[in-house]
């Protein structure tokens, strides 16, 4: 039997259970926290870039099938940033939406001149300094060779494994088989239904690597319509599209986690860096070790 | 940044030169154990790429941290461990095969070159424990675009398909600057073994049956795990001693899904590329590499190429030359294509068996199918197998006997979870 073109490829549970960057001793949550703040620099990078939310989120997803498991890469010796540079390359590489290196190195030089990881939304449109994400030619070149030396490391790390299904389409592939867009406010579950979507690939979770998009999709539509108070058909119609009771259940729980886990995150990171670099991280473990023998 | 940092120790003998002109490097970042305090003197004079790049002197920027060199080395450097691709286990509790073990990447011997392309060029290679042959592909780093897309498609694409009318890729090695394939090696593609074997150029039908039948079915391998080659020709087809048939050069080959994205239309050498791409058609699909398979079957007869146009438009009237212009009547929609015009030139549909005199009657029949110019029109490639003209074919019944066991699982991507095809 073959499997089916629209699923992806799972992370096994030992690999959920392990991960390179904890094994080269970085505390669990430390990890949770950068893969967040990556997932949200990838988004936002694939934003300033122009390109279509699905090479976005092919990028977050490569992204985080590169940090998983105990075979994957870990932060100790590739920063996120630069794990999040190299997928978006790779991404838009392979896409009808190509960025020329130059791009993409310079809208990671440009928002890396935001200090704190977490900022409101206005700051993101006042004007910065042109001079301080300037990258010079010389700069340029070596940040290319590093962007290009971390292309390598991913296609060698995922083993070439760069193909992503998304449930974008599915998503709504299922509203119309659940014939929803004969309600009047059908744009407002569809567009809600693609929130939760988008959501779920800042999960610390990692829920495109746990449930395949059919599923993915059936919960953020089951989500979606108790939001905005629409009925849908009184039976289990998600069986219809391959997902049982208790995944729904799980997923649905997860997506309403995230929230909660973000607004964690920004107070916790409240006016401070996320570590996205080698060394970044190193002082980072080093500030907590010194804490912790204050204690 | 392995490509700047060479190891210690392991300074490349060019960089002997730029000592003089250096200061001895300030600590190369190492891990390595202290070595004998002798050693440590010849390293002390040795200066590495990255010393020289780090050295305080030239730059403000501290110095990398630790960097082990990702990958070193070549070919040639005997007991490399880094260079087999990883295929990880991400099969959600199925185990994808880690690719062909049998080879360690230093056992190969590099023989003399195959050929030449755009990105990467062929070696013929010599397993060095097994006396095997393969085909070494070379591809270059660009380096405005580092790893190039084509290779990086290629390489994600053929890893999944194994089949016995499709070239095997044994391996991927990495080394600092370059990417290299081991492929199966095959003794010739088909326009060289129509060059050599074929009476100027043609084939003998029996052959050409043979053949026929082999490229059909890897097509149909390949649109069953929803790729299209996209550049299906005779330089494409590699032949071995044995008379098979497989499929290679998946450069510009991509996955098709749902939705079906608007694809690029520059596909397909000119001579193989169906009309509707030619019109411009962005939302082509499996039809176009049958129409591929068409011109190649004729070709397999005549030795010569069916329509070899130069140009985009003579590539269309060669083709409406033989098959007739079509028009909105024939071909609902035609005029809302790209580049469509209002005036070409119209010509009757030919009878094929005028041209082509040496195919039987069934094998016209059989063209015909995969020479239709509406692309809904073509056979696809599972139809095609069950046409009659196969049916004296021993293949065939071998095949047709085989089937059940045919049925095997795709070998990467995931398993255990199946998506109803009637669910959409």
């Amino acid at each position: 039997m073959q499997p089916s073109p629209l699923a992806n490829p799972l992370a096994t549970v030992q690999q959920l259970q392990t991960s390179a960057s904890q094994l080269d001793g970085i505390p669990a949550d430390l990890e949770d926290s950068i893969r967040f703040a990556g997932a949200r620099l990838t988004q936002a990078v694939g934003i300033l870039l122009r390109l279509p939310q699905e090479i976005i989120a092919q990028a977050i997803i490569v992204f985080m099938r590169f940090l998983v498991g105990p075979e994957g890469g870990s932060l100790a010796r590739h920063g996120a940033e630069d794990v999040s540079m190299g997928a978006m390359y790779l991404a838009t590489k392979l896409s009808a939406w190509p960025k020329s290196a130059r791009s993409v190195i310079n809208v990671y030089a440009y928002l890396n001149t935001f200090a704190p990881t977490f900022i409101d939304a206005e700051e993101l449109g006042k004007k910065q300094n042109a001079e301080d994400y300037y990258v010079s030619e010389g700069t340029f070149q070596i940040r290319r060779g590093k962007l290009f030396e971390m292309e390598q490391v991913i296609l060698k790390t995922v083993g070439f494994q760069l193909q992503v299904s998304l449930p974008y389409s599915l998503c709504i592939t299922y509203l119309q088989a659940l014939d929803i867009f004969a309600h009047p406010r059908a744009s407002e579950l569809a567009n809600r239904a693609n929130a939760h979507l988008n959501t779920a690939l800042l999960s610390p979770q990692l829920l495109y690597l746990t449930h395949q998009p059919p599923t993915l999709a059936a919960a953020a539509i089951y989500l979606a319509a108790k939001e905005v108070a629409i009925k849908l058909p009184d039976v289990e119609w998600w069986e219809v599209f391959d997902t049982d009771r208790e995944e729904l259940g799980f997923l649905v729980v997860g997506l309403l986690s995230v929230e909660s886990f973000a607004v964690e995150e920004r107070s916790r990171w409240e006016g401070m860096r996320v570590p996205m670099a080698v060394d970044e991280l190193d002082e980072e473990i080093k500030r907590r070790a010194a804490a912790d023998g204050e204690e | 940044m392995s490509l700047l940092c060479a190891s210690p120790g392991q300074a490349p003998p060019s960089s002997r030169s730029i000592d003089k002109t250096a200061e001895p490097s300030p600590s190369p970042p190492s891990r390595a154990p202290t070595p004998p305090a002798a050693q440590l003197e010849i390293a002390n004079k040795l200066t590495t790429a990255s010393a020289l790049l780090w050295d305080p002197k030239f730059t403000s920027r501290p110095p990398p941290g630790k960097l082990p060199p990702t990958h070193a080395g070549t070919l040639s450097v005997a007991n490399r461990t880094d260079s087999s691709i990883s295929v990880r286990n991400l099969g959600g509790g199925q185990t994808i095969p880690v690719m062909d073990n049998r080879r360690h990447p230093s056992s190969f011997q590099q023989l003399e070159k195959l050929g030449e392309g755009t990105y990467a060029t062929v070696f013929k290679g010599r397993n060095r424990q097994t006396g095997e042959l393969v085909a070494l592909k070379e591809i270059h780093l660009d380096s405005e675009e580092g790893t190039p897309s084509t290779a990086i498609r290629e390489i994600s694409l053929m890893k999944e398909l194994k089949h016995e009318n499709i070239v095997l890729l044994h391996d991927v090695i990495h080394t600092e600057n370059k990417l290299m394939l081991v492929f199966e090696f095959m003794d010739k593609d088909l326009k060289r073994y129509m060059d050599s074997r074929g009476d100027r150029g043609a084939l003998d039908p029996p052959t050409i049956k043979s053949f026929m039948y082999q490229l059909l079915r890897g097509i149909a391998f390949c649109h069953d795990n929803r790729v299209l080659h996209r550049d299906l020709k005779p330089q494409n087809l590699l032949i071995n001693n044995r008379g098979q048939l497989k499929l290679a050069d998946f450069g510009l080959a991509r996955a098709f899904g749902i939705p079906v994205n608007t694809f690029s239309n520059e596909v397909v050498t000119l001579w193989y590329r169906a009309p509707d791409v030619l019109l411009g058609s962005r939302t082509y699909n499996t039809s176009i590499d049958i129409w591929s398979a068409g011109c190649i079957m004729a070709e397999m007869y005549t030795g010569r190429p069916l329509f070899p146009g130069t140009t985009n438009e003579d590539q269309l009237q060669k083709i409406f030359r033989l098959m007739g212009t079509p028009s909105e009547r024939s071909w609902p929609g035609i005029s809302q294509l790209p580049e469509y015009k209002g005036n070409f030139p119209v010509y009757a549909t030919q009878d094929l068996r005028l041209i082509l005199p040496q195919v039987d009657q069934v094998g016209l029949n059989l063209l015909n199918s995969m020479l239709q110019l509406r692309p809904e029109m073509r056979v696809t490639a599972p139809q095609a197998l069950n046409h009659p003209w196969f049916n004296d074919l021993p293949a065939r019944q071998q095949h047709n006997a085989m089937a059940a066991a045919q049925a095997q699982p795709l070998p990467a991507q995931m398993g255990g979870y199946q998506v109803p095809q009637g669910a959409y």
